[in-house]
């Protein structure tokens, strides 16, 4: 009799314990077009956090199922990212209550599109590719710069790469340190490469380097750049900067200017860091003669757990890699770190303990956000080409 | 490097992209010329004729093949995949359209200008070295190159001629010739020439015009397919989106040449290509504007010339 | 009164699905998001309406109306954004990137009135890129690729309308330019403008002012798509970068105005819906049913990576087997 009672009252409340909810973490990120292999890599990178996690994550004491959703802000009609696809999904995450973080975006143009939305809901944005000054940082962007994308005030978009007022400085002084004179830049006419090719030639000429001519805008598409590669030969420059990503002419830049004729070396920010540089530009052209700045250290140099990253990617997937994906596992990473030390299961509190990530040891090093929401490693690499492969060369910006 | 040696290298560079450009504008031209269809999707017939030539290299020895097995193979092989690819497409997606309102044989154009977009993204994604083993398969490719950079002027030459410049005109300027004996001295010429002049007419007169446009479509896929092998060894590198900017080239050069007419297209082709090479090598900050002046261009040729530098005034019937 | 025809029923029956659209809304779980779904479709409809009046009423074909869709959400960012001294509220805002869409519009028709047919379409292809290339290059007033944030949010006066709002805003705005449309194309410019189009030679013989109705019909469609860029633009409460409004983008709306039906104001708004639906709702439900890991890397094992093929494939369906579009403006097969 005891024991049917027992068990009744067991089973009763059994009945109103709640089964374990679900939260979710979304990324949105243009995997429709060029950027798909560098995005697809991405997505692995996230997919390994959550199944490090197990699938699940303990927020103030109550376990939840953890949930994945890999979104796209690309369109086949676009061919690329789309500002209406990017704040579709922004105002779907916001719509769906189960989700706590938004992993986003890889173009910085389409942050500013859905930062505002995020921001004024209150749903967490972490970025594992935007490099825009302008979105965390005041002073350099435009005047209205961070506080159009902070409407509530308050900081909830987070990013885990240098911005680029640190990457043109410290791209500038490695030029500088390697002797070159006289440098030409070029930028692909997009936002990131217009913007990082203005920080390097801020930086170039405070270091006393000659720019000739003004920053050059070249079309992405064109089939070569042999024309413009005269232009350049006729410089006689020592370096040729190149503010643009593979998606858009860097590796038809390398090797036109190796097959022009000219001796200077090219160097290209952390979008020229991934294989579709090989892929375009071919061994020869790139070999010892493109010289690449990253945020943080290579997949290759990466040790701890950096480099437990790296090979755990390359035993499920068999290749190494790609550039941003170790960004992108960080991202997940913090997110979940910092919903296990949310006070509460709701959107402020996870803001709040994402703000407050402080001396986090992960894949990337140990670093901190700061109050901007922008990540206090400063760490940048210098890498080069060799073989086919990326070499790394030295540590910058220390 | 003084400005003889600039304006000289121009003219090199100028012409050689100028001479692909026309030869894509030829066969853009030819088929609206016989069925007044802007073809959109023949940019990515070229683009798929350049990931052929790619994959032949690969099967020729990849960055060891010799140019003189793969260039033979490649012009006799790529130009016949391009041409059955091209029939095939005026079969299956326009030839149904023939009686049907212009526009709607134009958004057919686009549709297939996407499949076979994606069709070149799956290609790209084969497991062979010279597609990366297929694991970016976006990404834009590198043609191994089989011909060799070195200047034919001499390594300290101020102005550089190289092997490929000299591959373009080889290879375009006969083609050119052909095309133009095939268009005034054969038979089919006659025919292609009167089915664009007053199909209603042609057919009365006992040509079979369903079978002329599609032999049309055949010449001008084949002359992608030529194109594409210049292409990817000329520019050294191919991508599954290059469709749409060299179609949008090669159209804007037969409009600006006269469409339907086959010297205009090389005409025109000659003129963007100079026209760029000029903006980028010798104007500050060139490449920037180099495609707004291309289309002013056109626009200021246009409005004193409706149709086209070299175009046959058209006479409207009341 | 005459009994309501079919098609009258079939149009009644969407206006009121659309109009209780919010409430509906209310109704289904927070993920479906209607309202924000069909936002897109109000607003590409609104810009198949001014091609429709280019291409269909007046049979000139168009190439290049990103550009003016441009040009009208710049305008707009120029005079609303705080970074600039205008600062002229939302309804201003519109007027003015209106405005300057019809003055575009008309610009280009002067020149091109000697132009024929493709000539005229490469032209427009050509001002598409010469405005996307200029937009980008005097980054000194328009900011260049970064794109003029924030602008005028759809309000009246200080009141800034919610999810609602916007949605009745835009509908409003689609059924004015409906209205705008239809009466026009009754009206003796529609007249000349259908004239123009079936024979223009025969036109000018019988009286008609030609050259004038064409500068018209260029001048109204340009407006309707600066009016459509200008809400694109405050939906988006940014003007976006210069390459948002590129070659593909006109392409878009020449196809929503071909699938639709040329020529016919419903085939328009049938075109919007299934072009800008089938892109934004379709495939991402399906991408998102097959999402998961496929245990290959291989590119087309991931479903996503088909969207061009199977976007490509349903538009030359849908050309194979309704040439002359889903609502004709006459019915396929009769006498023109």
């Amino acid at each position: 009799m005891r024991h049917a009672l027992t068990l009744a009252a067991c089973l009763a409340l059994a009945a109103v314990l709640p089964a374990a909810e679900t939260v979710k973490i979304v990324s949105s990120l243009p995997l429709t077009g060029s950027a798909n292999t560098q995005c697809t890599s991405m997505v692995n990178g996230i997919r390994m956090a959550i199944e490090e996690a197990g699938g699940q994550v303990t927020i103030a004491g109550i376990p939840y199922t953890l949930a994945y959703e890999s979104w796209d802000d690309a369109t086949a009609q676009a061919g690329k990212w789309d500002a209406q696809a990017e704040a579709a999904n922004a105002r779907k995450a916001i719509a769906d209550p189960e989700v706590l973080v938004y992993i986003g975006t890889y173009n910085s143009g389409a942050a500013k599109v859905s930062m505002p939305t995020l921001n004024a809901a209150g749903l967490a944005m972490i970025s594992p590719a935007n490099t825009w000054p302008g979105l965390t940082k005041p002073g350099i962007g435009e005047a209205n710069e961070p506080a159009v994308y902070r409407p509530s005030g308050k900081v909830s978009y987070f990013r885990v790469v240098p911005a680029d007022d640190l990457q043109g400085a410290v791209g500038a002084a490695w030029a500088k340190e390697l002797g070159a004179q006289r440098v030409f830049i070029l930028h692909d006419r997009e936002l990131y490469g217009q913007g990082i090719a203005k920080m390097f030639k801020l930086n170039a000429e405070k270091l006393g380097l000659t720019v000739v001519g003004g920053m050059e805008g070249i079309d992405g598409k064109a089939s070569n750049y042999k024309s413009l590669v005269t232009k350049i030969r006729a410089a006689q420059v020592d370096l040729v900067y190149f503010g643009g990503t593979t998606e858009t002419g860097a590796g038809q830049l390398a090797k036109d200017l190796a097959g022009g004729g000219v001796r200077a070396k090219l160097m290209g920010p952390d979008a020229f860091f991934n294989s579709a540089l090989m892929s375009a530009a071919g061994d020869a052209a790139l070999e010892d003669r493109v010289l690449v700045t990253f945020g943080g250290v290579p997949p290759e140099q990466q040790t701890g757990k950096g480099k437990t990253f790296v090979d755990a990617y390359q035993a499920k997937y068999g290749q190494m890699p790609e550039g941003y994906s170790i960004y992108a596992y960080e991202c997940a990473k913090v997110a979940i770190d910092a919903m296990t030390r949310a006070t509460a299961k709701d959107r402020a509190a996870v803001v709040e303990a994402i703000a407050a990530t402080k001396d986090y040891d992960g894949a990337l090093g140990k670093w901190s956000f700061d109050a901007n929401g922008d990540t206090t490693m400063t760490v940048m690499s210098g890498n080069t080409v060799r073989g086919g492969q990326f070499q790394f060369v030295k540590l910058l910006g220390q | 490097m003084d400005w003889t040696d600039l304006i000289a290298q121009c003219l090199v560079t100028g012409v050689a992209n100028g001479l692909i450009i026309a030869l894509i504008a030829l066969g853009y031209t030819m088929v609206y010329g016989i069925v007044e269809l802007i073809n959109f999707a023949h940019g990515d017939v070229l683009m798929l004729g350049g990931f052929l030539v790619l994959t032949l290299i690969s099967a020729c020895g990849g960055e060891q093949a010799s140019p003189w097995v793969v260039l033979p193979i490649a012009l006799v092989a790529v130009p016949a995949f391009c041409a059955g690819l091209n029939w095939s497409i005026d079969r299956l997606a326009y030839r149904p359209l023939r009686h049907a309102p212009k526009l709607t044989a134009l958004v057919s154009a686009i549709g297939v200008s996407f499949i076979l977009l994606n069709l070149g993204l799956f290609w790209g994604g084969l497991d062979l070295a010279v597609f990366d083993d297929g694991r970016s398969a976006s990404a834009k490719k590198s043609v191994p190159d089989l011909l060799p950079f070195s200047n034919l002027l001499g390594d300290d030459a101020s102005v550089l001629i190289t092997l490929k410049d000299v591959l373009v005109a080889a290879v375009t300027l006969p083609m050119l010739a052909a095309l133009t004996w095939l268009v005034q001295r054969t038979s089919l010429g006659r025919a292609m020439r009167a089915v664009a002049q007053d199909p209603v007419a042609a057919r009365l007169m006992g040509i079979d015009t369903d079978a002329v446009i599609g032999r049309t479509f055949l010449i001008g896929g084949a002359l992608a397919g030529v194109a594409s092998v210049v292409y990817a060894l000329y520019n050294g590198a191919i991508d599954f989106q290059l469709g749409y900017r060299a179609g949008m080239d090669a159209f804007t050069a037969a409009v600006l040449g006269g469409i339907g007419s086959l010297p205009g297209a090389v005409v025109g082709g000659l003129l963007i290509g100079l026209v760029r090479a000029a903006m980028e090598t010798l104007v500050p900050n060139g490449s920037q504007w180099s495609g707004t002046v291309v289309f002013a261009v056109l626009i200021v040729v246009l409005v004193f010339r409706p149709t086209g530098l070299l175009g046959s005034p058209l006479r409207e019937k009341v | 009164m005459t009994r309501p025809s079919r098609a009258q029923v079939a149009w009644g029956v969407a206006l009121a699905v659309v109009v209780a659209l919010p409430l509906l809304d209310q109704a289904l779980p927070a993920r479906a998001a209607l309202t924000e779904r069909v936002a897109p479709i109000l607003l590409f409809a609104i810009l198949g309406l001014g091609l429709t009046v280019v291409s269909g009423f007046t049979g000139l074909l168009n190439l290049g109306a990103a550009a003016f869709m441009a040009l009208g959400a710049y305008a707009f960012s120029i005079l609303t954004c705080p970074i600039y001294p205008f600062q002229v509220g939302f309804w201003p805002g519109l007027v003015a990137a209106t405005v300057v869409g019809a003055g575009a519009g008309a610009l280009v028709g002067l020149p091109a009135m000697r132009l024929r047919g493709d000539y005229l379409a490469i032209v427009t292809l050509g001002l598409g890129e010469i405005v996307q290339d200029v937009l980008k290059n005097l980054d000194v007033i328009t900011k260049g690729t970064q794109g003029i944030n924030p602008v005028a949010a759809p309000s009246f006066g200080p009141l800034i309308l919610p999810a609602a709002g916007r949605h009745y805003l835009l509908l409003a705005l689609v059924l004015a330019a409906v209205w705008v449309c239809v009466a026009l194309r009754r009206s003796r410019i529609g007249r000349a403008w259908e004239a123009v189009r079936e024979d223009e030679l025969a036109a000018r013989c019988m009286g008609v002012a030609t050259a004038r109705a064409k500068l018209g019909a260029f001048a109204l469609g340009a407006a309707l798509c600066g009016l459509g860029g200008g809400l694109y633009a405050s939906l988006s409460n940014s003007s976006l970068d210069p390459g948002t409004y590129d070659f593909g983008r006109s392409v878009i709306i020449l196809s929503i105005v071909i699938v639709g039906g040329l020529g016919s104001i419903g085939g328009a708004l049938l075109g919007a819906v299934i072009m800008v639906g089938f892109d934004t709702i379709l495939i991402d439900e399906l991408a998102k049913a097959t999402s998961g890991e496929t245990g290959s890397e291989r590119v087309w094992a991931q479903p996503g990576n088909w969207k061009f093929l199977v976007y490509g494939l349903a538009l030359v369906l849908m050309m194979r087997f309704r040439p002359d579009g889903l609502l004709p403006a006459h019915a396929p097969g009769a006498a023109r």
